[in-house]
């Protein structure tokens, strides 16, 4: 208890300790507000308007699915998560030489990391859990219950990963097996999405019938979702059941996964923390090169030689198989229009484009010290972080864009003008995100996916959907002022200078925040 | 009179109410090893960080040949060689590639390049693992490839922050070596240590900080006539509020708890 007690202290003061000033605690908790707030009156909204419409067989088929969704993403994040809190982290040697039993080890960093995943519960799934219940109407007793059940589900979640992650390790060598869980927790959960969704391209388009597949029964989000589900229902018996199951498997699955993961403890460990056979590489030729392209030769290099840094791309790249199965089920209330599929991709980039902009900098590690104290300029630095982030999102809008035409049936023009936009908003969002990180930067993390934890993903995040939502709004109004080819050309265009402004500023921002960077 | 390289007049740097360098002056000549010297958190790190173009000074100024490291920084650095304390550098290169960067960084051909590279590898004896990932490289080769940096443009001037540990006595010997031929040919080298026997061997010229001031600066020989110590370990030690050798080793006599 003691133990776990000083690490949850120890995680509290270091997050308390990444960010300098008041002013970006205010900003930061505002921010975080907002997103609660729009969560909740999204969902308060999509379930009263399902309620009104009679549309109960969808009503209660989406908590499942939304669950399912967080369910996908946190097994993105969390396998990560579980090797690099219990294997990578660079407290794991200092109390293994401490007399401390192993078993309090994994337990203490089993509720440190549980805890965690319980800020991300409270961030994204009670305000969905909130909006939808209101929304629903749902009897009083369905809140704490659902609640209870939200809170209950990243421990089992959690212990399902940490258990998998060892049992990775033990047969798969730690190099490979760091590179193997992160494309399981990317590839799985987009396979599994595609091919459940692509059921809903079926339905008859008609709200009242309308519902989405069963998900899968076995797992512990459809538990969680039905509870909802049976909250919003008045069913009480049904809600109360699916409670008591979800918290007996919880009770019994905890303690044998921590058992499990203790016993195997070391023999991970051992296995995590041994450096991988050296990889020998042609040694190549030597040619003479600018500084700035010397930056982006080196970042490039380290990009490739990073799978973890992949792991975006494929998420923001499977958005677009979500696109183009959700295409076949639209309905005349959002119509496909050339500017809906530049919103589409512009989302797709946006999101694609945050995490390379947002971990430029940060990307240096311990060696930022090599950037500061080599005869380079601030604009030599930031033009590298800048072509390297935009560059790999270009390729990826590129390409994603091209499909989605495709699956769309879009002219060439058409196809042009939804890249183009794409790559607007993938420059909008690289800068924002390399404007926090020249700000903000994080030079001590274990792994490089564990750099936007928390809190930090979400100001660049907002301030790249306001752009978006601007965008958008750009693109409408001139698609409603003058119709076809005219009011396409006139949105892009606004929305390309729209786009170099915010660009523009959040360059100047970088620049001057990397000129006075003291790491 | 030898060319003054490096020049630190009156230099400050505070943390908040925190001064770790509190107006610092002294000068570094060609043709000298400048040993500083001075305990943990003295102010040694942060002087050269500030050296390096890492941290802005509060006030004061800072010149590495002629100049100011705030307002001349890229002139500055294209000057220097640098070794920091920790040996962090990029994992996902190789070595090769590694200092190939750092050659382009400072502007130097793809002949000089491949000349200096291959040199120094070998020189090193890193010509075997060239080709790894420096992620798989030992703390102490790691130290070496830094090492290599630092001397792969042939600068004038060098600051190292604790350049030994880490290396093996063979790769240490080479070292001095190399420094000493550094100040032959009318170099700098500003060094910090906290090995009394190499900053007696190998240092012209040291200076002993603490609590962000310097407390004394000198050749060793000035420092002991003038503190009347017998060696320079005594004579850090008692400017810096050590303890000397007898008080040590009587309270290091106390008896070591029983095991249960």
């Amino acid at each position: 208890m003691l133990l776990c007690a000083a690490l949850l202290r120890q995680r509290y003061l270091a997050a308390r300790r990444d960010w300098a000033g008041r002013l970006v605690y205010v900003v930061a908790a505002a921010a975080g507000a907002v997103l609660f707030a729009c969560i909740a009156l999204m969902s308060y909204a999509g379930a009263a308007y399902l309620r009104h419409a009679h549309a109960q067989a969808l009503l209660v088929s989406i908590p499942a699915w939304a669950f399912l969704v967080y369910l996908f993403t946190d097994v993105f994040i969390a396998f990560g998560q579980a090797l690099g809190d219990l294997y990578l982290a660079a407290d794991v040697p200092v109390l293994l030489v401490m007399p401390l039993r192993t078993a309090s080890i994994v337990v203490a960093k089993f509720v440190a990391g549980v805890v965690t995943n319980e800020v991300y519960v409270s961030a994204f799934l009670v305000p969905f859990v909130l909006g939808y219940l209101t929304g629903a109407a749902a009897a009083w007793w369905s809140y704490p219950l659902a609640l209870l059940g939200v809170v209950v589900f990243p421990a089992l979640l959690y212990a399902a990963l940490a258990s998998v992650t060892i049992v990775v390790l033990r047969y798969v060598r730690a190099d490979k097996a760091k590179e193997v869980l992160w494309l399981c927790g990317a590839v799985v959960p987009t396979i599994f999405w595609v091919v459940s969704f692509w059921g809903v391209a079926r339905a008859n388009g008609d709200i009242t019938t309308l519902q989405l597949p069963a998900a899968p029964s076995w797992l512990p989000s459809t538990w969680v979702g039905d509870l909802v589900a049976a909250g919003a229902t008045h069913d009480v018996w049904p809600a109360v059941g699916w409670f008591a199951f979800l918290l007996a498997t919880t009770v019994v699955a905890c303690p044998v996964a921590l058992a499990f993961i203790a016993r195997g403890f070391l023999r991970g460990y051992s296995e995590a923390a041994t450096n991988p056979p050296a990889v020998r590489r042609r040694a190549g030729h030597f040619g003479r090169s600018s500084a700035l392209r010397a930056l982006v030769r080196k970042d490039v290099r380290t990009f490739l030689r990073t799978p973890q840094l992949w792991f975006g791309h494929i998420t923001a790249l499977g958005f677009i198989a979500y696109l183009l199965v959700g295409h076949r089920a639209q309905t005349p209330i959002l119509p496909l229009t050339v500017q809906l599929a530049m919103v589409q991709l512009g989302f797709v980039a946006m999101l694609a484009g945050l995490n390379p902009g947002m971990t430029a900098l940060s990307l240096e590690h311990a060696a930022i010290w090599l950037l500061r104290s080599l005869p380079l300029s601030a604009a030599d630095i930031v033009g590298d972080k800048l072509a390297v982030a935009w560059g790999q999102t270009a390729i990826l809008v590129c390409a994603g864009g091209l499909a989605l035409c495709y699956g769309y049936h879009f002219d060439a023009p058409h196809t042009l003008a939804v890249v183009v936009f794409g790559l607007l908003m993938a420059a909008v969002s690289v800068g924002c995100g390399l404007a926090f990180d020249a700000t903000y930067p994080s030079f001590q993390w274990d792994n490089p996916n564990a750099i936007n934890r928390g809190i930090r993903m979400v100001m660049p995040f907002l301030s790249s959907i306001a752009v978006l939502l601007a965008c958008a709004l750009v693109l409408g109004l001139a698609r409603v002022a003058l119709h076809g080819a005219a009011g396409v050309l006139v949105g892009l265009a606004a929305s390309a200078l729209l786009a170099a402004a915010v660009v523009r500023a959040n360059v100047r921002r970088a620049l001057q925040r990397v000129a006075c960077l003291e790491p | 009179m030898p060319q003054v390289l490096i020049e630190v007049d009156r230099l400050t740097k505070s943390f908040g109410a925190t001064k770790a360098v509190d107006g610092i002056s002294f000068e570094v000549y060609a043709g000298e090893i400048f040993g500083f010297l001075g305990p943990n958190g003295a102010g040694k790190t942060t002087t050269i960080k500030i050296l390096t173009g890492l941290l802005t000074p509060t006030s004061g100024r800072a010149r590495l040949g002629g100049f100011d490291v705030v307002r001349q920084p890229l002139a500055a650095k294209r000057i220097l060689g640098y070794v920091p304390d920790e040996p962090n550098v990029y994992q996902k290169l190789t070595a090769v590639e590694f200092l190939d960067f750092v050659g382009d960084a400072y502007g130097m051909s793809a002949r000089q390049k491949a000349l200096r590279i291959g040199e120094l590898l070998a020189l090193f004896g890193l010509d075997g693992a060239a080709g790894d990932l420096l992620g798989s490289y030992s703390h102490g080769m790691k130290q070496k490839v830094l090492l290599c940096a630092a001397f792969l443009h042939d600068p004038k001037i060098y600051i190292l922050d604790e350049p030994t540990v880490g290396l093996d006595p063979r790769s240490a010997r080479l070292l001095k070596t190399l420094l000493r031929e550094v100040t032959a040919r009318g170099g700098a080298v500003f060094m910090s240590t906290h090995i009394m026997e190499i900053a007696q061997s190998l240092c012209d010229r040291v200076a002993i900080i603490n609590r962000g001031r310097i407390a004394a600066a000198g050749s060793v020989l000035e420092l002991q006539r003038l503190s009347g110590e017998r060696t320079l370990e005594d004579v850090f030690l008692g400017l810096t509020d050590g303890v000397t050798g007898t008080g040590m080793a009587a309270a290091a006599r106390g008896p070591l708890p029983e095991t249960p």
